[in-house]
């Protein structure tokens, strides 16, 4: 029993995880144009690379991911390889994560990326656990898909969405050009939809040291006294 | 020793896949099926569909020049084939050829694929033997597609109306 459950992770920790973190690196930057049905695939931006840089090290710091555990001189060459590609793996998909719920061009690109560079900037200074960090990360990403697939989808759908036309009500005589981009067909939300689940997923499946292999919810680090002081501050004030 | 296993195969899994997600993205393919041509040009497996090619050469005889690019494009989807590219740039300039004077768009997509041929037998000398065509090699076709395309006193000559469409 033992020993099998000690394969299941090391299968989970060498194939499951890369898998699943490239299949989101795939998807996240597919799109099916809306005219012809063809499959577009947009490269990560430089934005979304920051946010990944950003969003890796709120994992490290939130205690999700120990990387001196995951890549130590106590382990073989193989093993470190193999952790050090699961790892890249992890980067390149959290970029993808964000190429996929940010919009392609214009002025809301530009204010979705701020907003969100300005979320992960702010949760740099916070104090997180793995579960917190990770239901934080869900509600992020919701918002995001939220405000592309269904707001942003409507104001660029082909002959105006519900939402073009309701702006377009209400704000009679006033140009949305700041708002055009290009649309897409309905499919490419869908694509969405599943490379987020697909990335919450794998972050749930991501043990934070290798050796320990407890799930997110369960694991913690080890806090420092200056981490112990904030929260139990933190914690006096919500009481407050 | 089964570790040992489950790490080479992690690896090696995880740069196969990697390198496939980076070719995907290079190669941007815009459906499904485009993703297997791609693939087999890729892999070197990449064949032209002879029986599309010879049906694009009997309509092209019959001087049906959309129709046979239509099946050219079928029996070469990727392009990469440097007889049908070289046929097709002859079907554009059998079809755009004037004796009074020649339809530069069509000389200019005949331009196009000539050059694609030239860039696909760069390696090797390359000889079309068809007796129905008197242009051999993509470098003869594009200097007359050039030509054709160009503007000069010449143009001017009555004596022109007199050429013959090669």
């Amino acid at each position: 029993m033992g020993e099998r459950r000690v394969t299941n992770r090391a299968l989970v920790r060498h194939l499951l995880l890369p898998t699943v973190f490239l299949t989101v690196a795939l998807l996240g930057g597919v799109r099916v144009a809306a005219e012809t049905g063809a499959l577009l695939f947009v490269a990560p931006p430089l934005v979304s690379l920051v946010m990944a840089m950003m969003l890796v090290s709120l994992f490290v710091r939130g205690g999700s991911v120990r990387v001196g555990s995951w890549l130590t001189a106590e382990r073989g060459a193989l093993e470190n390889v193999s952790h050090a590609l699961t790892l890249g793996a992890l980067f390149f998909a959290s970029a993808q994560a964000f190429n996929s719920v940010l919009p392609d061009a214009g002025l809301l690109r530009w204010m979705l990326s701020f907003f969100l560079l300005w979320t992960l900037w702010q949760n740099q200074f916070s104090y997180f656990d793995p579960r917190r960090l990770l239901r934080s990360l869900a509600a992020l990403f919701g918002t995001a898909f939220f405000l592309k697939h269904v707001l942003l989808a409507s104001v660029y759908a082909p002959g105006g969405g519900w939402l073009k036309r309701l702006a377009g009500a209400a704000l009679e005589g006033v140009t949305l050009g700041t708002l055009e981009g290009r649309s897409y067909a309905p499919a490419t939300g869908y694509i969405s939809f599943f490379t987020l689940a697909l990335y919450v997923g794998g972050l749930l499946l991501l043990p934070p040291a290798p050796e320990d292999d407890d799930p997110p919810r369960a694991a913690t680090r080890t806090r420092t006294p200056v981490e112990l002081e904030g929260e139990a501050e933190g914690e006096r004030l919500l009481s407050d | 020793m089964r570790d040992r296993l489950i790490q080479s195969a992690g690896v090696a899994w995880t740069l196969l896949y990697a390198l496939f997600v980076v070719w995907l993205y290079a190669a941007a393919p815009q459906s499904v099926g485009e993703v297997a041509t791609q693939a087999s040009v890729a892999a070197g497996t990449y064949e032209v569909d002879r029986a599309r090619f010879d049906a694009g050469r009997g309509l092209f005889l019959r001087e049906q020049y959309a129709a046979a690019r239509d099946e050219w494009a079928r029996a070469d989807p990727a392009r990469r084939d440097a007889l049908t590219q070289f046929y097709v740039a002859y079907s554009f300039y059998r079809q755009g050829w004037g004796r009074v004077y020649n339809d530069d768009a069509l000389f200019r997509q005949g331009l196009e694929a000539a050059e694609r041929a030239a860039a696909l037998t760069a390696g090797a000398p390359f000889t079309v033997e068809d007796p129905e065509l008197k242009i051999r090699t993509p470098s003869e076709l594009k200097a007359e597609l050039q030509s054709g395309l160009e503007r000069t006193a010449e143009d001017f000559n009555p004596l022109k109306v007199l050429r013959e469409r090669k």
